[in-house]
């Protein structure tokens, strides 16, 4: 097999979804880094559009309803951030902290209510790491004297915890049910001094739980959790799907 | 020949009062009301295009469910900057119809189905009566002006999910002159339809 040299006359079989998965991978790779080719690809899509409209035919009732109740009972994923380049976040993530921090604050004044609720999410979080593999360290922050723990809801559903020990100048962060991030795409979770992003560990691709622990926190304000290629990205490529305010 | 024989606004699959974008970004901020009417324009379209695809009725409102349903799930996506909301919901119907009919597909079956695939437009029959749509004779109208082979590149594609190599195969036809008929087809009919880029062209 000879890789072919022009791939950009792929452009007619991917619009006509004619290539092979693996081939559509290439491409959709090279559409990224392509504008000439991602507008022809646009372009194309709203003719072989036209080609679909004319096959139109009314489908039976009932796929109305059962349509709508499979929605009813079906989570939707937030927007997709649009380039997978990392940019200078900094001023991004300075609001996203502030946002999270006066988030935290209104959170303080029902504090009964919060108490329950991240109770039953460090359950959750107890629990998800029971089924995980053990590990001391992450054990030893839930068990320090000094533990506090913070949590938020992530975009699309689900739920991030952070647990933080200063004694022990380590943190866990737990994600919990999250959406599934979409094939070959992984969940990563940073930490954040005063807009700066450090990588804090790259789920597994497509988990929707887990923990990760991060040693070194003094001065970290933030956590967040982005959605990024499998394996995880250098700097957070686009906004955060969960952010906790810690500072 | 002119490349655009009557140019014209009928390429725009967003005319004035259609509203299937304004749906579908409601759809997208989880509003279920929009997505039933959204549902009451879009499903005869991803319908008849996954009957087209994997000629088969059941599988056909089976597919049509998938399609729909990951409409209302990734709606959020969509970015009416990019393209309109009908495109964007047919390219996620097609896709679903094509995995269907490629998945659990091999050897004896696969060339079965090649060898079957029809390079007949689904309304070749039906263009001249009265119950052809606009839409049908405007389609219709620029398919024939392509070459026979783009024709057939395209409608064996796009319509029996074949993949290139396999119309390759088809069409008796080298690979490379496939994928560029597709391509240089594509382009023809998009003028005939009348598409304006998405993007400002200079």
């Amino acid at each position: 097999m000879t890789q072919s040299i022009d791939v950009h006359t792929l452009s007619g079989a991917y619009a006509l979804d004619a290539l092979s998965e693996h081939e559509r991978a290439g491409f959709a790779r090279h559409l990224a880094g392509c504008e000439v080719c991602a507008a022809e690809v646009s372009e194309f899509a709203e003719a072989v559009a036209h080609l679909g409209i004319a096959t139109s035919v009314v489908p039976p009732a009932r796929l109305k309803q059962s349509v709508l109740a499979e929605v009813g009972r079906t989570r939707q994923l937030g927007p997709v951030r649009p380039a997978r380049r990392a940019v200078d976040n900094t001023t991004r993530w300075r609001r996203w902290t502030a946002a999270a921090a006066a988030a935290a604050v209104i959170a303080v004044g029902g504090a009964a209510t919060v108490g329950v609720i991240q109770q039953r999410r460090i359950d959750q979080a107890q629990s998800a790491l029971e089924q995980a593999q053990r590990q001391a360290g992450i054990a030893a922050v839930l068990n320090a004297p000094d533990v506090r723990t913070f949590s938020a809801p992530a975009q699309g559903g689900g739920s991030m915890t952070v647990a933080i020990s200063p004694s022990l100048d380590d943190a866990v962060i737990f994600v919990y049910d999250l959406v599934a991030p979409p094939s070959g795409e992984a969940i990563q979770a940073w930490t954040l001094r005063g807009g700066a992003a450090s990588d804090a560990g790259v789920l597994a691709p497509g988990a929707r739980t887990g923990s990760k622990l991060v040693h070194g926190v003094a001065g970290v304000d933030a956590y967040a959790l982005t959605v990024e290629r499998a394996g995880g990205a250098a700097a957070p490529t686009g906004d955060p799907i969960a952010v906790v305010a810690t500072a | 020949v002119s490349a655009r024989p009557d140019g014209g606004p009928e390429g725009d699959l967003r005319p004035p009062g259609s509203d299937v974008d304004e749906l579908l970004c409601r759809v997208g901020r989880g509003d279920e009301a929009a997505f039933s009417a959204l549902y009451d324009v879009m499903a005869p379209r991803v319908y008849g295009l996954a009957h087209q695809v994997v000629r088969d009725a059941a599988q056909a409102e089976e597919v049509a469910q998938e399609a729909l349903v990951e409409v209302w799930r990734t709606a959020a996506r969509f970015d009416p900057a990019k393209g309109s909301a009908t495109s964007w919901v047919l390219t996620i119907a097609h896709r679903r119809s094509v995995d269907r009919v490629r998945s659990a597909q091999a050897g004896a079956d696969r060339e079965r189905r090649v060898a079957a695939a029809s390079t007949e437009t689904p309304y070749d029959d039906v263009v001249e009566s009265v119950t052809a749509s606009l839409e049908q004779q405007q389609v219709r109208r620029c398919l024939q002006g392509l070459t026979e082979l783009q024709r057939e590149a395209i409608t064996l594609a796009y319509y029996a999910g074949l993949s290139y190599r396999e119309v390759a195969e088809r069409l008796d036809t080298a690979l490379p002159t496939i994928k560029t008929r597709m391509r240089d087809g594509l382009i023809r009919l998009r003028d005939c339809l009348g598409i304006e880029s998405v993007v400002t062209r200079p």
